[in-house]
């Protein structure tokens, strides 16, 4: 019983208060942009550049699928094929463009940061920092962070972009919805908020998902195999919260 | 100066440092000996702020470091260069760039002089050839010696060295003796020097404290070293000049 | 060249943006580069008209529904909206909101005034009219073409009333009709059903047979037709001898009468000895015949086959 409760209840809260600590820590760090400007944009390159193949990939071919797959569906002559367009426009705005790069990032990037910072740790990269008089905190994790939420919102206007794309090309090469009637229908049901909450919400995964892999990282125990712990704990609670925060902003915003 | 008084350290149940105390007085070499994972190691990291004690107290030039802000521990930690076991160089930068970093990082010298400062200190490990290698491209060896270049770019008042000479070849681990004792003659820095290589300890250090069981179980100047009769500082000591052979 | 990471991520970001807000403005119906034509309308009831809906004109898309609030001091529903910069519209012009509330695809449709009178400037008010859209029509309306309906319903219920009693009542020619056309259905089904072989058989048969025909009359349809000739001869020969025959049994039953009665003398009869010969000719005749039939019945009983099926 008690096992079970300290796994359950009491792990979780002290993850949580070490969580918000390094948090603490970190913007408390912030203000030190001369240590790690040029780290910031190395970062931003990693993150964000870096990403850009994998997420378009990923966005053009989920965009096509869901075209095909929608016109697949909607065969009653009462609905018009211009609701494709709107329904894969919107759905990649609110949802599929930020989640899907989302998961992406989660295993990319998170698993990344959690890899480094857990090898500087065991090697004593950290400490190395630490003794120097350096923030590790700000030097490591505020640029991770930061590059995290400003690049994030470009990936996920790289995925809209993208994946839209892919649904239209494939509606009119695949002779499902003709390009015309993709936009008609995408501009009858366009709401302007919508890509805003999209940008919110990749904001909210960018930022959830490198302080979550940083943290990981930061604190791994264990030579190599601690490594590999955190490189793995880092991209399956990235996923998850991502998903928690989808849901609570969706809830919350919408 | 910097002393430790009355330290306990534990990890869970594993009680690694019992009410140690060591001075470790301006000026001087002091060395650290004892088994291997007898808290050598532990008890360096407490002397800069990276452990805290559980009880006890680590004063620097007077300041109980466990009792200021981190603002003002980063500034003390600013005195120390340290030499860690593994080297601890970062992996992402080559050998230049680390030992650069921390002039980058906290002077404003101009780019030429730092060139001119890293060269000197690479020259002076004997490294003059690898600035442009990556840590993983080189020997555990050079690792360290570049770490020791990093450590001492800055020419901080207190250098701890983390087994300096482990893992290197006699020759070589002669010539880093040489480094630290000069170093310590010449600017007047004060050194830590964590080792289990009682040939090194002869060579460099002016005392010595021996931990033992995680408690500090002798310490004294290098001459009292000799003479000493305790049983079981006399078979760590033996035990060593057994492997190096009678010198 | 190594491109530095600031030029990198700049370069991404600067693109990014530029996308994101083209991107709005493409899916906004909003011109992407030009400058956009202001106007708002003010209606007592939006009737279910959001910001993003598209603004018509004949029919044709030119712009769309910026913003939907209500005014503060007056109470009254704005519209704000944006059209094609080239869209003239002028004084005159009224909006009128359309689509179909109940699906969502609701509309501002705009009733150009005249060409000559003067533009409405940018930010303008333009007029407005009131149009019941689909359901409010068909609210109004409903009473009146439910009773229709109603009747029509009625009237398709007497209908369906005759017609089913006239298939129910026996004696219906409808139902009689349909119940023999349903025997003689079930009668040629078990026909078919139970004759199938046979008829597959004789088929065969006739198949066979007429193949057979067939090369005989190919083959010795010569020798066919002169025994046909014969054969007629032979019949025709044989009728006469018969009534030859018959009238001489009557000349026989009269030379018996005769005799019987007394008259003429039994050495007349045999004074005669032609009726003798002749008799005897025929008898050899009608044995030839035979001979021919017994020798070679193939050919009579083909005839006879063939005969017998048709
Ligand atoms: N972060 C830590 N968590 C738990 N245990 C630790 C930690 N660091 C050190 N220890 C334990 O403390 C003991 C002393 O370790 P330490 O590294 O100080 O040994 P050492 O004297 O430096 O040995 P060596 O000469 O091999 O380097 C070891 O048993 C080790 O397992
Ligand atoms: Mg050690």
């Amino acid at each position: 019983m008690v096992p079970l409760t300290s796994h359950i209840v009491i792990n979780p809260v002290a993850a949580f208060g070490r969580y918000s600590r390094l948090l603490f820590h970190a913007f408390g760090a912030v203000a030190e942009i001369s240590s790690y400007r040029s780290n910031v944009w190395r970062q931003m390159v990693k993150v964000g550049v870096e990403s850009l193949p994998i997420v378009i990939l990923a966005a053009t071919f989920s965009g096509a699928v869901s075209t095909v797959q929608t016109s697949y569906q909607l065969v009653s002559p009462l609905i018009p094929r211009s609701i494709v367009g709107a329904i894969i426009t919107s759905s990649m705005i609110l949802e599929l463009g930020a989640v899907v790069t989302g998961f992406i990032l989660a295993g990319r990037v998170g698993a990344r940061i959690a890899a480094e910072l857990g090898t500087m740790r065991v090697t004593e990269q950290i400490d190395a920092l630490e003794t120097m008089g350096l923030n590790s905190v700000g030097y490591l994790i505020v640029p991770r962070v930061i590059a995290g939420v400003v690049m994030f919102p470009i990936l996920y206007i790289a995925a809209c972009f993208f994946g839209i794309g892919g649904g239209m090309l494939i509606g009119e090469l695949g002779g499902f919805v003709p390009f015309e009637e993709f936009v008609f229908g995408a501009r009858e049901y366009f709401q302007p908020f919508d890509p805003i909450f999209g940008i919110i919400k990749s904001l909210v995964f960018g930022f959830l998902i490198t302080s979550i892999s940083c943290f990981k990282g930061y604190y791994t125990q264990g030579g190599a195999e601690g490594v590999g712990r955190a490189t793995t704990q880092a991209a399956v609670a990235s996923c998850v919260f991502l998903l928690l925060a989808d849901l609570l902003l969706a809830v919350v915003l919408l | 100066m910097i002393s430790v008084s009355h330290i306990s350290k534990s990890f869970g149940e594993k009680h690694v440092l019992r009410d140690v105390s060591v001075d470790i007085p301006e000026g001087e070499t002091v060395a650290i000996i004892g088994r291997s994972g007898s808290g050598k190691s532990v008890l360096m990291k407490h002397l800069i702020g990276l452990m805290q004690p559980d009880a006890g107290t680590v004063t620097v030039d007077g300041i109980d470091i466990n009792a200021i802000t981190y603002a003002e521990l980063r500034r003390v930690r600013r005195n120390f260069g340290v030499l860690f076991q593994g080297g601890a160089l970062f992996d992402s930068m080559n050998s230049f760039e680390n030992v650069a970093f921390p002039l980058r990082t906290f002077t404003d010298m101009s780019d030429a002089d730092i060139s001119k400062v890293v060269k000197d200190c690479l020259a002076m490990v004997e490294l003059e050839d690898v600035g442009s290698k990556m840590p993983s491209e080189l020997s555990g060896g050079m690792q360290k010696r570049v770490a020791l270049a990093r450590a001492v770019a800055l020419q901080p008042r207190y250098i701890i060295y983390d087994e300096p000479t482990s893992g290197l070849d006699p020759e070589t681990s002669n010539t880093i003796d040489e480094l630290i004792r000069n170093l310590a003659d010449r600017l007047n820095v004060t050194s830590i020097v964590v080792t289990h290589d009682m040939h090194s300890v002869l060579n460099i250090a002016d005392r010595a404290a021996f931990i033992y069981e995680g408690r500090v179980h002798w310490t004294g100047t290098i001459e009292e070293l000799h003479h000493s009769d305790d049983q079981i500082l006399k078979a760590f000591v033996t035990a060593n000049e057994y492997k190096i052979g009678p010198s | 060249m190594k491109i530095s990471n600031e030029i990198k991520v700049g370069l991404t970001i600067i693109v990014a943006t530029v996308i994101f807000i083209l991107g709005i403005r493409y899916f906004e119906d909003l011109p992407l580069f030009d400058s956009t034509y202001d106007l708002v309308a003010e209606f007592e009831n939006a009737g279910g008209l959001i910001g993003g809906n598209i603004v018509r004109v004949n029919g044709v898309s030119v712009g769309s529904v910026t913003s939907v609030y209500i005014s503060e001091s007056t109470g009254k529903v704005v519209v704000e909206f944006h059209v094609d910069p080239t869209i003239p519209v002028t004084e005159g012009t009224y909006a009128t909101i359309g689509g179909f509330d109940a699906l969502g695809v609701v509309r501002m449709d705009l009733t150009l005034g005249p060409a000559s009178a003067e533009r409405i400037p940018e930010g303008g008010l333009v007029d407005t009219r009131v149009t019941s859209d689909l359901m409010a029509e068909m609210t109004t309306r409903a009473p009146a073409m439910l009773t229709n309906v109603d009747s029509v319903l009625e009237e398709l219920e007497g209908v369906m009333a005759q017609a089913n009693a006239m298939v129910s009542t026996p004696e219906s020619d409808i139902r009689q009709i349909l119940s023999s056309a349903r025997g003689s259905m079930r009668q040629i089904e078990t026909l078919l059903a139970d004759e199938s072989n046979r008829i597959a058989r004789i088929l065969a048969h006739a198949d066979s047979l007429t193949a057979d025909l067939d090369a005989a009359l190919g083959e010795d349809g010569e020798a066919v037709a002169s025994l046909m000739d014969q054969m007629e001869t032979t019949l025709a020969t044989l009728n006469e001898d018969l009534e030859r025959f018959q009238a001489t049994n009557e000349q026989l039953d009269e030379i018996l009468r005769k005799l019987n009665d007394g008259e003429g003398t039994l050495g007349l009869l045999l004074n005669d000895p032609s009726m003798y010969h002749r008799m005897d000719a025929t008898l050899s005749d009608l044995n030839a015949l035979i001979t021919d039939f017994q020798r070679n019945p193939g050919r009579y009983l083909k005839e006879m086959n063939l005969v017998d099926l048709f």
